[in-house]
């Protein structure tokens, strides 16, 4: 035992340096610092500058914005329009979503794995193909309407409530399954035991569990409503909404003091739903024990084929709007000559392709440093006091509660005005990638924060006592560890940045466009087939990312497959 | 002295974690920290790893001030609870992830690694992950990685307390003889009194951020200093001064010049019995413990414990007498006041 070597040791290092300027900690500065400049620059600077644009009138500041905005009757009907389509939304998707829900985490059928796929197809194209979908199936030369010969008024409120609905739906079914899947089989068995009916057991164990979920998902659903912009855009027609309000001010009229008004007026409903949508959830987790037992439904005829039913319908209409895009966008000339070609993949707009590969390298780059700045910031707040990392937390959080349109709003007024040198920013790719990751910040830094909980202290430290700095440890210990939460946070980035429209359509210039904002060029031109074309290639550059993300992950996961809870 | 904390103090808010601890390990020693959860042993433990910040006092090593070095530049080894091995490093990884910080090469890594794994007695795991491992040899790999780099000062923050009872015999016992083969200074944490006594040269008994003893572990199980020390090394029976100059006045020859307030307290196994008619004390309940009887008597200075090895003498409803030697009764401070007011 003595042959363990003794090796020379040096002596005693004393540091030269102060504990303040330790070496580390000018590193954990840094790792807090730069996203942090960056959330102060590319957030809650453009926001400071929207809310003060809505305020200047002339060379001064006052409420006469407000004033006129407020007196003006297109501006009420619009928030009445956007309040009602929301809480329809918001009624139909919570709906359809806990039936949906239900079924596949309380009932006992096969095939599920078809619904959870066919689920999610609306998050992966741009938000305006459902309108797209719906115009060639219920439009005037739909296929519906035309097989029917019935001519149905789809553009205005029903084809908008449809088309918002089945892009609010799969977020609706993953946040009431998260709270579904949480219940314990322990409990049903109990209420078993003392004879409660599987009614009962619904309403006095299911529904109460899963009220928190539920009002979850509403207020998701409902922001996302009032926000969307792309499928009022293309089927909303006549009815005006808060979000086509703010583009036809700042586009069509150049107004952008009015732009400004009308997105914090639109901020307002999105801050309080965001804000009640996170107490909610943490209501939810408080309510989490350990120790529980998966439930494990068992077949039971009358109710599981009747929700397998009703979920495939569901299905099938999803599959129907996205696909007859699909289809639409190989028809020769639709509705009259149906046979096969390939000609509206020849765009005729002008760039034609370019913007699909900008779209493409810009989702890319915010995928990239997105995914970076996060995983610095998680970093370093580890090793900042509470009292200094909480404030930086909710800021970072903040992003989730403003609507694109009111981000993209803030960005062309504070990036196209030649104030600052921030001017440089404008009209360039980089500036669509920084604002598509702040977008979507939330959720990313969100993510990259489950995974640093999860990551024990002990590992950092027990690194730190064999010697290693932050870098070395950010590299071997905690990067690893955190890797699926890092690749789940790219792909995340890199689709929402594939599809997103409403944050981009104000910094899109003649020269540089992203693709949903040529899908609705295209759409607008009356080239509905080429934008069909058009959402399909990004479609399938999207489910290309999918794919890759899941055999990312399968490989991540067989690598790692032996280990253990540590 | 090797390694010295001088009046280390830390508070969290208005809760005062330590309160002016000072302790010393010798060159070689092994010192068990033992007290109650929440009696500020692991926040000694992390101060002298560098984990944790000092709002107060001084640790030294070998005369030089710890204070300004971070814990990666201390040189020390560590031990967790959660074993903490970095999952994504295979078995052989982790041992030499110190020796590669330290820019050894590669081929000297392996040989160290396999000497190591020779030593914590798992020579084929190198290859494994640590998920692959159960919890007794992933603590023998976390003890490996630890003094692998040759450390300093050897901590363990409760190395044992995850593993199941056979396991965590086998360990202690290895724990100890590495320790002893490298003389490594060791400083462990620990709640359990029984890992204290068969590990530690010397024990540093801790109670709401103070050291309450310290002493080699004969001392403290034999000569408590207080009630708390008497009450959480092992059982005893404390009596009141009043009780036991009443009823074993002998014992009182012993006791402690000044004004304090003493309690009596004599260990369970050095009270003798023996069946008498008319006895002063009655067996109430005797638990059959295989290798030790434990009876619980009733007499007039109040009810007592004792322990018999082997067959017991007497059964339940039988009258005994009872002897204590004068040597068997330690006067201990009566600290129970003091335990109750301050939150724990």
């Amino acid at each position: 035992m003595s042959s363990i070597g003794q090796t020379t040791r040096p002596p005693l290092q004393r540091s030269p340096l102060r504990r303040s300027l330790d070496g580390d900690r000018l590193l954990t500065l840094a790792c807090v610092g730069l996203p942090l400049i960056g959330l102060i620059l590319f957030f809650a600077y453009p926001m400071v500058i929207v809310f003060l644009r809505s305020i200047t009138v002339g060379d001064s500041y006052g409420i006469g914005n407000y004033t006129e905005v407020l007196g003006s009757a297109g501006f009420w009907r619009a928030t009445r329009h956007s309040l009602t389509m929301g809480g329809a939304t918001t009624v139909l998707s919570v709906f359809l979503g806990f039936i949906i829900a239900q079924g596949l985490y309380r009932c006992a059928f096969r095939g599920k794995w078809l619904i959870r796929s066919i689920i999610v197809l609306p998050l992966l194209a741009p938000s305006l193909v459902q309108a797209l979908g719906l115009i060639f199936l219920l439009g005037r030369n739909g296929v519906i309407s035309r097989a029917l010969g019935v001519e149905i008024e789809i553009y205005g409120f029903w084809g908008l409530l449809i088309a918002n609905t089945l892009y609010a739906l799969p977020q609706a079914v993953m946040i009431i399954g998260a709270a579904l899947v949480l219940l314990d089989a322990r409990t049903y068995e109990a209420a078993e035991v003392m004879g409660a009916s599987p009614w009962r057991q619904f309403r006095d164990l299911t529904l109460p569990a899963a009220r928190f979920g539920i009002l979850n998902a509403a207020f998701v659903c409902f922001t996302i409503t009032i926000t969307d912009f792309g499928n009022a855009a293309v089927i909303g027609g006549d009815y005006s909404v808060l979000a086509t309000e703010i583009y036809s001010q700042v586009v069509g009229q150049r107004n952008f003091n009015m732009g400004a008004v009308v997105g914090i007026m639109l901020l307002l409903p999105t801050v309080i739903s965001y804000s009640i949508e996170r107490q909610a959830m943490k209501r939810q987790q408080a309510g989490q024990s350990t120790g529980q037992v998966a439930y494990q439904p068992s077949f039971a005829p009358l109710r599981d084929i009747t929700m397998a039913a009703v979920s495939l319908v569901i299905c099938a209409g999803i599959v129907a709007v996205i696909g007859i895009v699909v289809y639409a966008s190989f028809v020769t000339l639709w509705p009259y000559n149906m046979s096969l070609s390939f000609k509206h993949y020849n765009i005729t707009l002008a760039g034609g392709y370019s913007s699909l590969w900008m779209t493409i390298v810009v989702s890319l780059a915010a995928a990239v440093g997105g995914t970076v700045a996060v995983f610095l910031l998680g970093l370093g707040l580890r090793r900042l006091p509470q009292a200094i990392a909480q404030p930086i937390q909710i800021l970072a959080a903040m992003p989730a509660a403003v609507p694109g349109m009111v981000l993209g709003l803030a960005y062309i007024l504070t990036f196209n005005s030649t104030a600052t040198p921030l001017y440089l920013l404008y009209g360039t790719a980089a500036l669509i990638a920084i604002v598509n990751f702040y977008h979507y910040h939330t959720q990313g830094f969100l993510t990259v924060m489950t995974g640093f909980r999860q990551l024990p202290p002990a590992l950092e430290e027990a690194a730190g006592s064999l010697g290693a700095g932050l870098g070395r440890t950010a590299r071997d210990i905690v990067a690893p560890f955190i890797a699926p939460m890092l690749v789940s946070v790219f792909f995340f980035l890199f689709m929402r940045s594939m599809v997103t429209l409403s944050a981009v359509v104000f910094l899109t210039t003649p020269k540089l466009s992203v693709a949903a904002v040529t899908i609705m060029r295209l759409d607008d031109a009356g080239l509905t087939s080429q934008a069909a074309a058009f959402s399909t290639c990004v479609m399938a550059v999207v489910c290309v990312a999918v794919l890759s993300m899941k055999v990312t992950m399968a490989l991540m996961g067989r690598r790692s497959r032996s280990k253990g809870a540590v | 002295m090797y390694l010295t904390v001088r009046d280390a103090t830390k508070t969290y808010g208005t809760f005062t974690a330590l309160d002016r601890v000072s302790i010393e390990i010798e060159k070689g020693e092994f010192v068990c920290l033992l007290g109650p959860s929440g009696c500020g042993k692991t926040t000694l433990l992390r101060l002298i790893a560098g984990l944790t910040d000092l709002d107060g006092g001084e640790i030294t090593l070998e005369g030089a001030t710890l204070s300004d070095l971070p814990a990666r530049k201390r040189d020390f080894g560590i031990v967790f609870q959660s074993y903490s091995l970095f999952p994504n490093m295979s078995v052989a990884e982790n041992i030499g992830y110190g020796l590669k910080i330290r820019g050894i090469s590669a081929k000297e890594i392996a040989a160290r690694v396999t000497e190591l794994l020779e030593l914590v007695k798992l020579p084929q795991m190198a290859d494994k992950l640590p998920g692959q491992l159960s919890g007794g040899q992933q603590q023998r790999i976390a003890l490996a990685r630890a003094i692998a780099v040759d450390p300093r000062v050897l901590l363990l923050d409760e190395p044992l307390s995850a593993l199941d009872a056979k396991v965590r015999a086998t360990l202690r016992d290895e724990i100890r003889q590495v320790q002893r083969s490298l003389e490594i200074p060791t400083l462990m944490v620990t709640h359990d009194q029984e890992e204290a006594l068969a590990l530690a040269d010397k024990i540093i008994c801790m109670n709401h951020g103070i050291v309450v003893q310290a002493g080699t572990p004969e001392d403290l199980y034999h000569r408590p200093a207080t009630r708390f020390v008497a009450e959480f090394m092992g059982s005893s029976n404390l009596l009141a001064t009043e009780e036991v100059a009443r009823h074993f006045p002998d014992l009182l020859a012993t006791y402690p010049a000044d004004k304090k307030a003493y309690l009596a307290c004599i260990r369970p196994e050095q009270i003798a019995i023996k069946p008498a008619e008319n006895g002063v004390a009655t067996v109430q309940n005797i638990s059959f413990l295989g290798n030790l009887q434990r009876l619980e008597l009733d007499c007039p200075a109040g009810p007592l414990l004792v322990e018999i090895h082997g067959r017991s003498p007497c059964r339940t409803g039988d009258s005994v007498e009872l002897s204590i030697s004068t040597e068997a009764c330690t006067w201990v401070l009566d600290d129970a006041e003091q335990t109750e007011t301050t939150p724990a």
